[in-house]
């Protein structure tokens, strides 16, 4: 019983997003471009961002920053890194939510992550369906699957 | 003599522990790892809903007044937020387990937990209610305050009097309102639409960090065994 680890409790802990943006011609003549620089956000397209926190997800603190990222084009890799270390790092964020898009472009950092909590969750997004393939948790499951047969064959 | 076939029939039975415990590891894994990728597909079939109520929405109240310039970027805290426990699976092992507080807001000071439902684990048995079986919100503890899970039929009343269905609503307003004050029905559906995909997350949450759990006692057993 002492060797256990410690599970981080909380009484209330925030839901994290990074989206990516909805890439569509009705979005571009509606969006203006200077509201994705300072939004951070789950990892969706921009409705699916709207959509959560119409739910009541979103979460401004004191010093005005946000639980959620938005990802455009103009958003670096280095930016969608940093926005996850930092969610992932906060005390006061239980999920995160991730679109598997943006996912995929920084899986070291996704697979990397071995922490109960925050957990990491992928969701699809609008333009990018979800393919369990390509699921951090289940390719892992994959490769012990396929290991585990290759070694038995061997034996 | 009977001392050898005593001690041959307990080392028997050993074994048989042995592979009784693997092959319960190897269910709950399966289990989980189902009942993950089924939320899934109740995820996206969710989420697609509410982006077509949206886009409805915006059509019915133009893009102008559906866009992110009217995102509050005022501090605000989270109206839904989530209350992490750690449940214990066995005497070395706990995991966290996530439960959805949905609009809970600072004026409303204790309320009652509502229904509590219990989590133990099990197999999930499949029926034609798809989620039901399906392991659910854990046993709380003590130490968590000002909480309440959002179910309608458990309703009490708040210090001031005021139900807390409609405190809910109230707080669903508050989130319209960004959108101003007559919002179209579809933009309250794609609320309700959201509020259903959180809920179905809190779920994936809590099978994900089972699933987690599951693989490493499996992938352990499976070392224990080749070693």
């Amino acid at each position: 019983m002492a060797n256990r680890p410690q599970i981080r409790t909380a009484a209330s802990a925030l839901i994290a997003m990074i989206a990516d943006e909805y890439a569509s011609s009705v979005s571009r003549t509606m969006q203006q471009p200077y509201m994705f620089d300072h939004l951070l956000m789950q990892v969706h397209c921009w409705d699916t961002v709207v959509g959560f926190l119409l739910a009541g997800v979103g979460n401004v603190d004191l010093r005005r920053k946000t639980n959620y990222l938005i990802v455009d084009s103009k958003t670096t890799i280095k930016q969608i890194e940093d926005a996850f270390k930092e969610f992932t790092s906060r005390e006061d964020i239980a999920i995160v939510l991730i679109s598997q898009y943006v996912a995929n472009r920084i899986r070291f950092l996704v697979d990397s992550h071995n922490k109960p909590i925050p957990a990491i969750l992928e969701i699809p997004s609008k333009d990018h369906p979800y393919d369990p393939a390509q699921d951090s948790v289940l390719s892992r499951v994959k490769n012990l699957v396929s290991v585990e047969s290759v070694a038995s064959d061997r034996r | 003599m009977m001392e050898d076939q005593e001690e041959k029939g307990n080392a028997e039975n050993g074994i048989g522990r042995q592979k009784q415990v693997k092959d319960e590891y190897l269910l709950q894994f399966l289990d989980s790892l189902d009942g993950y990728l089924t939320l899934l597909d109740s995820l996206s079939s969710t989420l697609s809903q509410g982006w077509l109520e949206l886009a409805s929405a915006r059509h019915a109240m133009g893009a102008s007044r559906i866009n992110g310039a009217l995102l509050d970027l005022k501090v605000h805290a989270a109206a839904t937020s989530l209350k992490v426990s750690e449940q214990d699976v066995d005497s070395m092992e706990s995991q966290p387990c996530f439960t959805l507080c949905k609009w809970a807001s600072s004026d409303n000071g204790e309320r009652s937990s509502g229904e509590e439902k219990s989590l133990s684990p099990q197999l999930r048995h499949r029926n034609n209610s798809q989620l039901s079986g399906i392991i659910s919100s854990p046993v709380s503890f003590s130490h968590f305050f000002n909480f309440f899970l959002s179910c309608e039929e458990e309703k009490v009343s708040t210090r001031t009097g005021t139900p807390l269905i409609l405190v809910d609503q109230q707080q669903r307003q508050k989130s319209l309102s960004v959108f101003g004050v007559l919002v179209s029905p579809k933009l309250r559906s794609a609320q309700l639409s959201f509020e259903r995909a959180l809920e179905t997350l809190v779920e994936i949450a809590n099978l994900h960090t089972t699933m987690l759990s599951m693989f490493e006692q499996v992938h352990k057993e499976l070392e224990n065994t080749n070693g």
